[in-house]
């Protein structure tokens, strides 16, 4: 509170106080006719921050505000890392901020309501490119964090379909490929994650990983992911235990599931992998991909799947490319069907209008002519309302 | 040297009778004429409208190189006040002009540029001249990334610092560019001067673009040379800009060295004759 009041003597140097409160002719009305009940009125971070930081508790008054995300919680429940642009944003401004947007309130609602006796249902946030469903996705998985369920979240599954050093032979099925740092290092991520469920899900099998090693039926889960990354070489195949164990125990309903895939449309396109004989690798030919796509199967209860489509890192797919046919092909989207989609766009005037009041207020914007109307339309004219271009644009202004 | 003689607005004029003039790139002799061109003889060309030059003919020689715009052709007018200005505020004389304009020919107005409000025309010309081989994109997306890199820096300081100190950062990458370039003008140059067969690094004062041209330039070349075969331009030139406006860092040093210099040649001032 005392570090909010600091920065409210510097960023009030910046603000037009009389188009906050008297509302010109661009102010949308509805920003000033929503008061927030925990942050005083009149002072600036009002309009564009809303100090409601649980998401269970967000609802149409928060849409187009900043809620925070405290630094302590970022390190457990991101452990792969925020997208990199934001990662810059939370460096330089010295917090996470996050717009609770339309999308994202949608899927929020979906989820509370989720009837865990029935099969698993599937989310897939799609949308043009920079609209913004990778941040909706972690304000998803914030919130699922938040409510205490088992979070599995791979941040960009083209990551293990392209760029890959080192592929060995699978030792569970001799067709497919293993692929130890992108599994290792995934792993040691879930346990950053979810550490507190380690001890308290048992396996149900035993599994023999080699002559001499060996988890036996009954032991936590926490001893297959640490096998997984003290040996490199079974770390897949511990990718694909811990995978089948969570999918096969969630239905005892001790824990709730969530399935968070960024870039889904990796594990049904093409890989740039290759054998030592240059022929190429087919996605399902690799057994992360293989244990994904039966995770993301609804075949199991007791918890929900988010998905995100992306075109950024996908390989071999037109630029302009976003909607889900297109992205995920026949295959992707037969398997993938039934699913809700949910369309991410751009900003809408009002949440245009609190991105650029957040940046205000940070003093992001420190070119004098961008605190004019004429600066904030060009502004509006160059990005389109694109969130993404619109943080490019505002990063060297 | 050829900036010297950009004052006399030289043109690259070729004599009718085809034979180059005397190379006087050594001479001390105050050229009114300008450089010779080894093209072959040309009669005066047909004067096209449009295609004549400001500067008035000489006789016997013609220009080489010219602008595809006559005199008659006025310069784009960019300002959006300028047409936003109400019918009723105009003075006369604005409202012959614009009446004028409807007339007149008009230049094309260049694609850099725009009516943003944005806009800067130093920024435009450091871009221009981080330019190489006409890649545009890449030399301003360079220099967008310079200033949110220097941005970045300065909001790191500006977190780290007490209360005090805050107010002292400065966080517009903007000032700070245009302030760091202040800092690298050299006031007084070196222009070597031919005298009884020896060239003398003379002092002479500089006009303001020679200035902000030095200054540009020795701040892109330092930067291009003098960083680690892995580093980034953005980087290199935001460390650059940071040290400079501090008045610090090689590119202050290379313009007090000219000063310097100019200092210990102060006896052969009288050489210069304009």
């Amino acid at each position: 509170m005392l570090k909010r009041m600091t920065r409210l003597v510097s960023g009030a140097r910046q603000l037009d106080p009389g188009r906050l409160l008297h509302g010109g002719p661009q102010a949308p009305q509805s920003l000033a006719a929503h008061p927030d009940n925990q942050v005083p009125d009149g002072s600036p971070r009002a309009v564009s921050c809303t100090s409601e930081g649980d998401p269970a508790r967000h609802g149409e008054q928060h849409e187009a505000r900043h809620y925070c995300i405290p630094l302590q919680d970022l390190r457990t429940t991101f452990p792969h890392g925020l997208p990199p642009r934001f990662g810059m944003q939370v460096r330089t401004f010295n917090e996470a901020c996050l717009m609770v947007r339309r999308p994202a309130l949608e899927l929020l609602r979906y989820l509370k309501n989720t009837n865990f006796a029935h099969p698993a249902v599937r989310y897939v946030l799609y949308g043009e490119k920079g609209t913004g469903k990778t941040l909706s996705l972690c304000h998803v998985i914030h919130f699922c964090a938040k409510q205490d369920w088992l979070i599995l979240h791979i941040p960009d599954a083209h990551l293990w379909v392209k760029n890959c050093r080192d592929l060995l032979q699978s030792t569970y099925n001799k067709q497919r490929f293993d692929q130890p740092v992108e599994a290792s290092s995934w792993l040691k991520n879930f346990k950053t994650a979810n550490e507190r469920f380690l001890s308290q899900i048992k396996v149900q099998e035993k599994y023999v990983w080699n002559k001499r090693e060996s988890t036996e039926k009954g032991r936590p889960l926490g001893e297959v992911v640490e096998q997984g990354l003290t040996r490199v070489r079974n770390a897949t195949d511990a990718v694909g235990i811990v995978l089948k164990e969570l999918k096969s125990q969630s239905r005892l309903g001790a824990f709730r599931l969530l399935v968070a895939v960024d870039g889904v449309n990796a594990l049904w396109g093409r890989t740039t992998l290759k054998r030592e004989d240059k022929s190429p690798v087919a996605p399902e030919e690799l057994a992360l991909v293989h244990s994904v796509r039966k995770m993301v199967r609804n075949d199991w209860h007791g918890g929900a799947i988010v998905l995100t489509l992306s075109q950024t890192g996908s390989l071999f797919k037109p630029r302009k490319a976003y909607l889900p046919q297109e992205l995920l092909g026949k295959e992707g989207f037969d398997a993938l069907d039934p699913f809700i989609p949910i369309l991410v766009s751009n900003y809408s005037p009002k949440e245009f209008e609190s991105c650029i009041q957040y940046y205000l207020e940070n003093s992001w914007l420190q070119h004098e002519k961008a605190h004019t109307e004429e600066g904030k339309k060009e502004l509006l004219f160059l990005s389109n309302a694109n969130p993404g271009q619109l943080e490019r644009l505002c990063a060297y202004l | 040297m050829t900036h010297r003689f950009r004052t006399l607005r030289s043109l690259f004029l070729i004599s009718r009778s085809g034979t180059p003039r005397a190379a006087f790139l050594g001479s001390s002799w105050p050229a009114k004429m300008a450089a010779p061109v080894g093209k072959a003889a040309r009669g005066w060309s047909v004067l096209a409208l449009g295609l004549r030059s400001v500067v008035p003919r000489l006789p016997g020689l013609t220009q080489v190189r010219w602008s595809r715009y006559g005199p008659e052709y006025k310069d784009p007018q960019i300002d959006k006040e300028y047409y936003r200005k109400p019918l009723a505020e105009l003075t006369e004389e604005e409202k012959y002009e614009q009446e004028l304009r409807k007339i007149q020919l008009i230049k094309a107005a260049p694609a850099a540029k725009t009516s943003s409000v944005f806009e800067d025309p130093v920024i435009s010309k450091f871009t221009n001249m981080m330019m190489k081989g006409g890649n545009k994109v890449l030399a301003r997306s360079l220099m967008t990334q310079t200033l949110e890199a220097v941005k970045r820096k300065q909001f790191e300081k500006y977190h780290a610092a007490s209360a005090q100190e805050q107010a002292t950062i400065e966080r517009n990458p903007y000032t700070i560019f245009h302030q760091a370039l202040k800092n690298c003008e050299p006031v007084i140059g070196l222009v070597p001067i031919l005298r009884g067969g020896h060239f003398y690094q003379v002092p002479v004062p500089l006009p303001d673009r020679r200035r902000r041209f030095l200054a540009m330039k020795w701040m892109i070349t330092e930067c291009r040379e003098k960083k680690h075969r892995r580093m980034l331009m953005p980087e290199k030139l935001s460390h650059e800009l940071l040290e400079a406006f501090h008045n610090q860092g090689p590119v202050v040093k290379k313009k007090q060295d000219m000063h310097k210099m100019a200092e210990a040649n102060r006896a052969l001032a009288h050489y210069r004759w304009w």
